[in-house]
């Protein structure tokens, strides 16, 4: 009966956080076509690039962002879930905090994809040629975002490859707290040797509606991926217990 | 009445695993054979690779950067190596009944491996120096910087091939798995050494000693207290 009351309260969780999270995806989609200026004058968005030496402007590409800010917030924190999981595991040998664990690794993937190919496409206009590629000049961000997502990929092959279920759990947890060290280090690359990725986007973005689209897209897809984090969550506890059945 | 079995103290302990690792591998020479030839072969494909290389600058920075990925691919067969011979002699169940914390066979391992991979690298850098006109001795604070990388790239290395080296394919997960970890030292190594040989001296490459400092500190500390927890059971 507790169980299924535990199990009924994360099911209402991850529709409320997805229905949450939809409803202001739309509302992001609507705002960032019919809200956020289209005409933009100089001065608003224009943006220096040392590559090229001259500003350039940003015309409607900065609209990228809404998708790029918040799958990049969504991934630091799957960085940080992947820690708590880790550490509460190795505190409690419970199989949930390992579900997380693996959950916030899945979402980390998607995520940090996301922050990848966008902000690929972006740096291709804005300081690339145009080509697809152009854009990606191994600067210390981009580099560091990359390894966080190969890092991602490597809990997961890691645990695969683990030939009991304790050292499965063992690994995914140690590894999880290898990983949490990882993401201040891609936000401090922002210091070391940054010449193209811009410093700060709020200083690219200083037009009010594009401002308040920014936050409500940052808030509307942080809740949206956070509820791929509990689904994947449920899916990965139902999996433990078909493999504790099985093993019964 | 039989008496209570004493416990060694931990300086004993640590005395007595780190005697047995260099009496191993004064026996079988596995590690500093498996490593430094791994280290030649390195240095000759990177000979090779840097011949048609013209600019003087470019071709200093692309050789210190393949030194360093040299270390790294040299730690990871020492550290393969090593954690295969302890799952064949079944180290890890010996863990056991040992009566200290695993982490005091983490911290020898670790200085073995460490002491190990230095012995590694100053045949390299001999080896180096005339083979491919590096620049070496000019810059005493590299000996800062190189036990400081090696630090950093072994300490998540020996916990991870503990747990690596049980499984099938073992050597290729070790080598997934501990470079994602590793990156933010070799960023400081690789950083460390450009400032140093753009003669930026200490005050240039104080940030990446820094981060190296931070790096070789926190893994060795995750180490000591995750390593008892992954080989557990």
């Amino acid at each position: 009966m507790g169980t299924e009351t535990k199990s009924s309260n994360a099911w209402l969780v991850t529709t409320v956080l997805a229905a949450l999270g939809l409803i202001g995806a739309q509302a992001v989609l609507y705002m960032s076509y019919y809200y956020t200026p289209v005409q933009i004058s100089e001065g608003t968005l224009w943006v220096v690039t040392p590559d090229r030496g001259n500003p350039i402007n940003l015309y409607e590409s900065y609209r990228i962002f809404f998708i790029h800010l918040p799958a990049a917030y969504s991934t630091a924190l799957c960085c940080g879930i992947c820690l708590v999981g880790g550490v509460m595991w190795l505190l409690s040998k419970q199989p949930k905090w390992e579900a997380l664990t693996v959950a916030s690794a899945e979402v980390g993937l998607v995520t940090g994809a996301m922050v990848l190919l966008t902000g690929t496409l972006w740096a291709d206009y804005a300081w690339g040629s145009g080509r697809i590629g152009s854009g990606w000049n191994w600067e210390p961000r981009l580099t560091t975002m990359l390894i966080l997502w190969l890092a991602f990929a490597a809990l997961l092959v890691l645990r695969r490859s683990m030939d009991t279920p304790r050292q499965r759990s063992a690994m995914t947890a140690v590894y999880g707290i290898l990983l949490g060290p990882l993401y201040p280090l891609v936000s401090k690359a922002i210091e070391i040797g940054q010449t193209s990725h811009p410093r700060n986007f709020s200083d690219l973005l200083t037009a009010p509606e594009i401002a308040h689209t920014k936050n409500l897209a940052s808030i509307a897809l942080t809740l949206a991926l956070m509820a791929l984090v509990a689904l994947r969550f449920q899916w990965n506890r139902l999996g433990q217990q078909i493999e504790q059945e099985r093993a019964a | 009445m039989a008496d209570a079995p004493v416990q060694p103290s931990f300086l004993r302990a640590v005395g007595a695993l780190f005697a047995r690792e260099l009496r191993v591998e004064l026996r079988t020479k596995s590690l500093l054979t498996s490593m430094g030839l791994f280290a030649l072969l390195c240095i000759v494909i990177v000979g090779l690779g840097v011949r048609g290389i013209t600019s003087n600058e470019t071709y200093d920075r692309f050789v210190l950067a393949m030194l360093w990925v040299c270390t790294m691919f040299a730690a990871v067969v020492g550290l393969n190596r090593a954690a295969g011979s302890d799952r064949r002699k079944d180290f890890f169940g010996a863990l056991l009944i040992l009566p200290h914390d695993p982490g005091v066979v983490y911290f020898v391992r670790l200085v073995s491996t460490l002491a190990f991979l230095l012995l590694t690298q100053a045949i390299m850098i001999v080896v180096a120096v005339p083979l491919l006109k590096l620049d070496f001795f000019d810059q005493p604070l590299m000996l800062l910087i190189i036990p400081l990388a090696d630090l950093g790239i072994l300490a998540p290395g020996v916990l991870l091939s503990s747990s690596t080296s049980r499984v099938r394919g073992g050597e290729a997960l070790l080598t997934i798995a501990l470079l994602p970890v590793a990156v933010p030292v070799f960023a400081g190594a690789t950083g460390a050494t450009e400032r140093l040989q753009g003669g930026g001296g200490f005050a240039g490459a104080q940030p990446y000693v820094l981060l190296l400092l931070v790096c070789g500190a926190m893994f060795t500390a995750l180490g000591l207290l995750l390593y008892g927890r992954l080989n557990e059971g």
